[in-house]
């Protein structure tokens, strides 16, 4: 038997872009057949890059490897009759249809959740919208960024006096691929007990939103508008990126990294003056107040800053830890697949691909001990065409 | 109404923001979760950010933070270090479905609550462990907050304003973004439970689990050997793309004001689009911005052309306006306006419950998805503290109630924290200065009427 979570089930991928993609790699992952079903000239993400040396080329983009990891890939035209034949063929043996805004053609040609429901009952359509399939904003367009500045997250992200900034790396793009995944695998929980399908509608905007960690509950709670000041947070400083001797890392004092008033025992040098050297740190108002550093950060920063300039990052963060704080690194790309740790865990995944050649992959975002998700190449274009009787010459 | 999940017990032994994510998406879609603290170790989001900035006298319960992220959950409060505590907790594992948990590494093992234990108890359980850094590996035993964890993962390094230093998020983003693959795992997990009888063990690693979403700029180091330059709102898919200032009322220090919005034009028709929709139709005939390509290169002088017209627009017109015109854009909203919107009103991103001590008020969803079949909604209030001892150790384990009056007197379940001080005490010392962060800006404002605002009386 298959030892992978989700091999008994294909999902049908429609979407183009990021979020659907994503959605649909996380079933790929698991071990379901997802066949990807793009239009001749393919999904968008083959032209989106990087590809190497930068010279454009569909098989070798590299977004598109990284998001259609495991999947099978037909060319379908959806504007044919033939097309439509077939992609309603290939639905009678699917459990899931990923579909997103740019499957917009969908619904031109009769094939959107309303026109399939009645001869597909058992069908679980996911539907992946910038503002959603229902309400005031429905057929608005939009990106990630467009729901990182909905969700609040963006104007409570950036320094006071400039423009509020959004996460890199796409960030809604990828959570709405999450929640579409997760409601796939609610509704299909669903269906094994009320045996029928549904629509489930997931918008990048609402997704986005959902991650909101304290500020529409700060206006909920108190009437309180929270704003972007470098990023923080409003209960504790430092607990933010700062410049060492070579480089960037995150001070994290942690709850027990200053003197706490009433708890620390008497004589005890708490873990910051610790690191700094310097027992009679102690004594100093900054150490002892966390609202005094909120509000005198500043002074925070004289008082750490000289320190951190005379020690590299190895050295803060191990010794930082070594005292149980949290503090951390702020990696590049080149570091993560150049860490011990990673390597150790066995993260990254090498491979090949017969136009693209070997790469290094970002692995799966969770082990499982029984299932371990597989991640195998990215679908040459129309490579499954034989396979499900499409035509290679659409 | 029934849920996916009904039926689906989850021992919730998670911790602030991350794991109790994880299990609220699970709570939403029907489980029974019950969550556990200690009389001596509440969950520290318990003491962060009260209502009206006040604990009162009972502080852990008017926490927030603690309140919308544990909606629709049941709780126990239990003493593991008495050696009975630990055999409740056994017992409620015995008969739970899922177990999640976000301690350090040791922490589960000293206990013998790692999964090779747990096994034992509850063969085909589904656990998760969220972690920092993952259950093995060098780094595995570090301390880890949220606010590092983005870093660790790469993020911020790709988050920045262009020529400046890696920033992290105003939030701890690798938490909501884990507890969100966390639900999804445990949804596959119980998936291939229900095909096999087999249950099965989880690590997440937050510092993974965020990677991939820096996965074009490990393939064009893979490819190039390249490092991605920090590049602020921009996109190299549309340009131009930004974050631009409106008009909005004057305050504090920032007598410019603070409302804004985002534009993104991806295509040379969207382009055209919105220089009609602006009224400047002339710059449309400009040569140089007729493509991407051009409009990436004269980025600074479009976002200042851009900037001269969005400052004389409120920012919620200004969105609508180009949306209709077919460009995308958004206004930047901040917590009210979140809590005020029409699209997130229509689609009910808040549910509205009450909590005792506090009353009624907005939580919002954690699960984005809206079922045809059913509502992913809160499922009730956040629970008191230790509020289901009785109903689940009294109605799970069926101790009596002599018997749970004991472990009361013993100290080994309870309804109270043990604290070093008063509670009022405690509530005086977690108030926020929020005279001196509206000076500095850290608050743009607090309404005091804002309840009425809210609809809320």
């Amino acid at each position: 038997m298959a030892k992978e979570a989700l091999s008994d089930l294909r999902v049908l991928d429609l979407s183009q872009g990021i979020a659907g993609p994503y959605c649909a790699k996380l079933f790929a992952d698991l071990g379901a057949e997802v066949i990807k079903i793009e239009p001749p000239d393919g999904d968008r993400s083959r032209s989106m890059g990087p590809f190497p040396n930068d010279e454009p080329h569909a098989e070798k983009s590299g977004l598109f490897l990284h998001l259609n990891t495991g999947k099978k890939s037909v060319t379908l035209d959806l504007g044919q009759s033939s097309g439509q034949a077939l992609l309603k063929k290939l639905l009678e043996n699917a459990d899931v249809l990923v579909e997103s805004d740019s499957s917009a053609d969908v619904a031109k040609h009769g094939l959107s959740y309303s026109d399939l429901k009645s001869d597909f009952p058992n069908l679980v359509c996911v539907s992946i919208t910038p503002f959603g399939l229902t309400g005031p904003y429905k057929g608005y367009g939009g990106n990630s960024l467009t729901a990182m500045a909905m969700s609040t997250i963006m104007y409570n992200t950036g320094d006071p006096d400039r423009e509020p900034l959004t996460t890199g790396g796409a960030p809604a793009e990828y959570i709405a691929g999450i929640h579409a995944w997760i409601g796939a695998l609610a509704a299909l929980a669903y269906r094994e007990s009320e045996s029928r399908g549904q629509q489930v509608d997931v918008s990048l905007a609402d997704a986005a939103a959902c991650a909101d960690e304290y500020n529409a509950a700060m206006y909920g709670f108190q009437g309180a508008i929270r704003r972007r000041f470098y990023s923080r947070h409003v209960f504790g400083y430092p607990m933010d990126i700062m410049a060492c001797k070579d480089g960037h890392i995150v001070v994290i004092p942690g709850a027990a990294g200053f003197p706490q008033r009433g708890l620390t025992v008497e004589g005890a040098v708490s873990p910051m003056a610790l690191l700094m050297g310097n027992p009679e740190l102690d004594q100093n108002p900054l150490f002892q107040s966390g609202q005094e550093r909120m509000i005198r950060w500043r002074e925070v920063d004289e008082l750490i800053q000289p320190w951190l300039d005379e020690h590299s990052k190895d050295e803060i963060v191990e010794m930082a830890q070594a005292l149980r704080m949290p503090f951390a690194h702020v990696p590049t790309v080149k570091d993560l697949v150049e860490s011990e740790h990673l390597q150790s865990r066995g993260f990254f995944q090498t491979i090949d691909h017969p136009e693209a050649g070997e790469l290094r992959y970002a692995g799966h975002p969770f082990r499982m001990s029984e299932t371990p998700p597989r991640m195998s190449r990215a679908p040459l274009l129309g490579e499954h065409n034989d396979e499900f009787g499409a035509p290679d010459d659409v | 109404m029934s849920k996916p999940l009904d039926g689906i017990r989850v021992m919730d032994m998670t911790q602030v923001f991350a794991g109790p994510t994880c299990t609220r998406i699970l709570a939403d879609l029907g489980a029974e979760v019950i969550r556990m603290e200690a009389p001596s170790r509440m969950d520290i989001t318990r003491s962060l950010i009260h209502v009206d900035n006040d604990g009162q006298d009972v502080p852990w319960e008017r926490a927030l933070y603690f309140t919308i992220r544990n909606a629709g959950k049941k709780e126990v409060v239990i003493d593991l270090n008495q050696p009975r505590g630990l055999e409740l907790l056994r017992g409620i594992i015995a008969k739970s479905d899922v177990l999640a948990e976000s301690f350090t590494p040791r922490v589960m093992r000293a206990f013998e609550l790692d999964y090779e234990h747990v096994k034992q108890i509850k063969p085909d359980i589904v656990m998760i462990s969220l972690s920092g850094y993952g259950q093995d590996g060098p780094l595995s035993d570090w301390s880890a907050y949220g606010m590092g964890l983005e870093p660790a993962s790469g993020v911020s390094q790709l988050t920045g304003y262009v020529g400046g230093p890696p920033l992290r998020s105003g939030l701890s983003f690798t938490d909501p973004y884990s507890g969100f693959l966390g639900a999804g795992a445990v949804l596959a997990a119980l998936h291939y439970r229900r095909r096999t009888g087999q249950g099965q063990y989880i690590d997440l690693s937050e510092q993974e689990a965020a990677v991939p979403l820096a996965g074009r700029a490990l393939m064009d180091y893979a490819m190039n050997g390249r490092l991605p330059e920090r590049i602020g709102n921009r996109s190299q898919w549309a340009a131009p793309q930004g974050c631009y200032r409106c008009r909005g009322d004057a305050f504090g220090e920032f007598s410019a004001g603070d409302d804004w919005i985002v534009i993104s034009i991806g295509t040379d028709e969207e382009w055209v689009a919105f220089c009609q929709a602006t009224g400047h139709a002339e710059w449309a005939e400009d040569e140089r911005f007729a493509d991407l390509s051009g409009r990436q290169q004269h980025h600074d002088e479009l976002d200042s052309m851009i900037e001269g017209w969005t400052r004389e627009q409120d920012h919620y017109e200004a969105f609508h306006l180009l949306q209709q015109a077919g460009v995308k854009a958004a206004p930047v909203l901040n917590g009210k306006e979140a809590l005020l919107d029409p699209q997130f009103k229509a689609r009910g991103q808040f549910d509205e419950i009450d909590q005792p001590h506090i009353g009624k008020r907005p939580v919002q969803r954690h699960l984005a998805a809206k079922f045809d079949e059913f509502d992913a909604s809160a499922q009730g209030p956040a629970p008191t503290l230790g509020q289901h001892n009785h109903e689940v150790l009294g109605g799970l384990l069926g101790l009596s109630d002599d018997e749970l009056a004991a472990l009361e007197e013993q100290g080994v379940i309870a309804t109270k924290p043990n604290l070093p001080v008063p509670p009022e005490i405690v509530s005086q010392a977690l108030k926020l200065p929020y005279d001196r962060f509206l000076e500095i800006g850290t608050l743009r404002a607090i309404d005091e009427d804002y309840r009425q605002q809210l609809g809320l009386e």
